[in-house]
């Protein structure tokens, strides 16, 4: 496999495996946590690097991952006890321990060398520089096949607990009514959030992880009105998206994640103008018959 | 170190004096947005407020051919795309079923993607004076001028100039929208004075604290001050003072601790009121609140206990 195909091949992979949890994320109102998880995962990159040793480990991505639960479970507290408003509680635990983290940077914590600029931005082209050699033949970057992976997971998860997602999601009462115990699941849920966004960090970069999660859900909620046809309909903004935007990121010479990231953006505003046109031509079709009469 | 060699040098003296003024500005305004239950679009803010930077940046070497490093122009930019960022989340959140968290998410993700992509043009070619553009993503306290100081005071006072000529139309439009409207007040008008302040109030520390830590300076003090106070002047003032002193505080210990940023001490700093406050505001915190309990508890226990 060429290093070109591998490289748009893990961006394929990538984008589908955050935008399919993203269409829940969207739907249950926790867009901006997919923000605050991003931020409040370097902590858990510095602390799980001191047990690991190693920056490629598996462990690291789920020591990461606590840490952004940390953030889903304290703000979700703070909310809870009332004494707070609006959507500061997301907003004041996440700088906290990003702060904590870049701290332990600094001082040389665990002896990790990590570049917060890079940890920021990401590089698809890096991600993809360590190839998977099986019987002397390239099978393509190995992040890849974690990235497949993480894409998997989500999949089964969503395909087990669909109906479940969906009742919690729509009209939580009544799955606590039905004793589905939608705080668990929830739980559940936002952990393996938190892994996507993590194992897709190392290969998208803070920036294009939030667009890959949030931007395909909510360009397809607003051509449908469906959750089945939502889902496919994200897959495939997700996917076309991933293709067109590394190749025109890369015709113009720009910086990967960004130019996908903004290429996903101007896809929402396209879609956004487009059904806004629609409304109002379908609006005043319905009101000129009206005002003839 | 003794507080006297502390203030008797000049960059610690600005370090301090900087990120006092932007505590300050950012606490007291951060309570409207607070209130508002938006205090998020501050980070949407700071993050957008790049593009406009460096966009600004670019538009003064390329076009006026002056120093790109002018303070003024950089703040201008970035308050101009920063309003427009605010302006473009609210507007989707409105017309359409995309609700604000996902406005805010995409619009913070467009922005910041732009501005990267500005990032890599401006790193990439040989531009004059574009050292230092990078302290805007992590912030840089130590490189805080006195011209940037008094610009901070200057539009930051600004800022909390329009907030107490504006108070009444604020107070209103925040507490109870529908009246603000029935009695003749603009609802887009006070929304984007509003907003604007807020603006203003994020930027004005990117170049001191960067852009990921700037949302704390504006949720944190108000969160806290909310715990010790009921009415909207003692909440401002209060966040302001908070804000003020968390920022001093944490300035001063990562001088004195040496090694240690600065913006993420304040930012450590400005938590541990936050938690105090949480836990012990008289009134309304949590161990009050199970102190409280536990005396109903036994008052209860006695009463049914009472023959």
């Amino acid at each position: 496999m060429s290093f070109l195909l591998g490289t748009v091949l893990l961006a394929v992979v990538t984008a589908m495996a955050c935008a399919l949890p993203g269409v829940f994320v969207v739907l249950r109102r926790n867009s901006m946590l997919v923000d605050a998880i991003s931020h409040a995962v370097l902590p858990g990159i510095v602390v799980g690097y001191f047990f690991t040793r190693s920056l490629d480990s598996p462990l690291l991505i789920l020591g990461a991952a606590l840490a952004g639960l940390v953030v889903v479970l304290g703000s979700e507290y703070l909310s809870r006890t009332g004494l707070l408003t609006g959507d500061a509680p997301q907003g004041l635990i996440f700088p906290a321990l990003f702060s904590a983290g870049v701290i332990m940077v600094t001082l040389n914590f665990a002896n990790v060398h990590l570049d917060t600029h890079a940890v920021l931005v990401g590089d698809l082209n890096l991600a993809a520089f360590h190839q998977l050699q099986i019987g002397g033949v390239l099978a393509g970057p190995s992040y890849l096949y974690v990235m497949l992976a993480v894409l998997v997971v989500n999949g089964v998860f969503l395909a087990v607990c669909y109906r479940r997602l969906k009742i919690s999601t729509f009209d939580p009462g009544f799955a606590r009514s039905l004793g589905l115990r939608p705080g668990a699941l929830n739980t559940a849920f936002m952990f393996l959030v938190s892994v996507t966004v993590t194992a897709a960090f190392h290969a998208a970069g803070a920036i294009l992880v939030i667009a890959l999660v949030v931007v395909p859900p909510a360009t397809a909620y607003l051509l449908t009105g469906r959750l089945p046809m939502m889902i496919g309909l994200t897959l495939a903004i997700a996917a076309g998206g991933a293709l067109a935007g590394f190749w025109l990121a890369y015709l113009a010479d720009a910086a990967t994640s960004a130019g996908m990231a903004v290429f996903y953006g101007l896809v929402f505003a396209a879609v956004f103008t487009a059904t806004r046109l629609r409304q109002r031509l379908r609006a005043r079709r319905e009101s000129a018959p009206a005002a003839a009469a | 170190m003794t507080p006297a060699e502390f203030f008797a040098d000049h960059t610690f003296r600005m370090v301090l004096f900087g990120t006092s003024v932007i505590g300050l500005v950012a606490g007291a305004l951060g309570s409207f947005a607070y209130l508002r239950k938006q205090s998020l679009i501050s980070d949407v803010i700071s993050h957008a407020a790049l593009p406009g930077t460096l966009g600004a940046f670019l538009f003064t070497v390329l076009v006026l051919g002056a120093d790109g490093r002018s303070m003024i122009a950089l703040l201008t930019g970035a308050v101009l795309v920063g309003t427009i960022s605010v302006l473009f989340a609210n507007h989707v959140a409105r017309v359409s079923k995309i609700r604000i968290d996902t406005a805010m998410a995409i619009t913070l993700t467009i922005f910041f993607g732009a501005g990267m992509l500005l990032m890599r043009i401006i790193t990439d070619r040989p531009f004059p004076g574009k050292g230092g553009i990078q302290d805007y993503l992590f912030g840089n306290a130590s490189v805080i001028t006195y011209a940037d100081l008094v610009t901070s005071i200057g539009v930051g006072g600004l800022a909390l100039v329009l907030m107490v000529v504006f108070w009444k139309e604020f107070a209103l439009r925040t507490f109870d929208a529908d009246h603000a409207s029935v009695l003749g007040f603009g609802a887009r008008t006070i929304d984007a004075l509003m907003f604007g302040t807020i603006v203003i109030a994020t930027i004005i520390g990117l170049k001191a604290v960067g852009l990921v830590l700037m949302v704390a300076f504006v949720v944190t003090p108000p969160a806290a001050a909310r715990q010790w106070t009921r009415t909207l002047p003692g909440m401002v003032t209060l966040s302001g003072l908070i804000g003020a002193a968390g920022s001093g505080i944490g300035a001063y210990l990562s001088i004195v601790l040496g090694d240690v940023p600065t913006g993420p001490l304040i930012v450590l700093t400005l938590f541990g009121f936050f938690v105090l406050s949480v836990l012990l505001a008289p009134g309304r915190s949590i161990v009050t609140r199970a102190l409280e309990r536990a005396r109903a508890r036994r008052r209860l226990k006695a009463e049914l206990s009472a023959p």
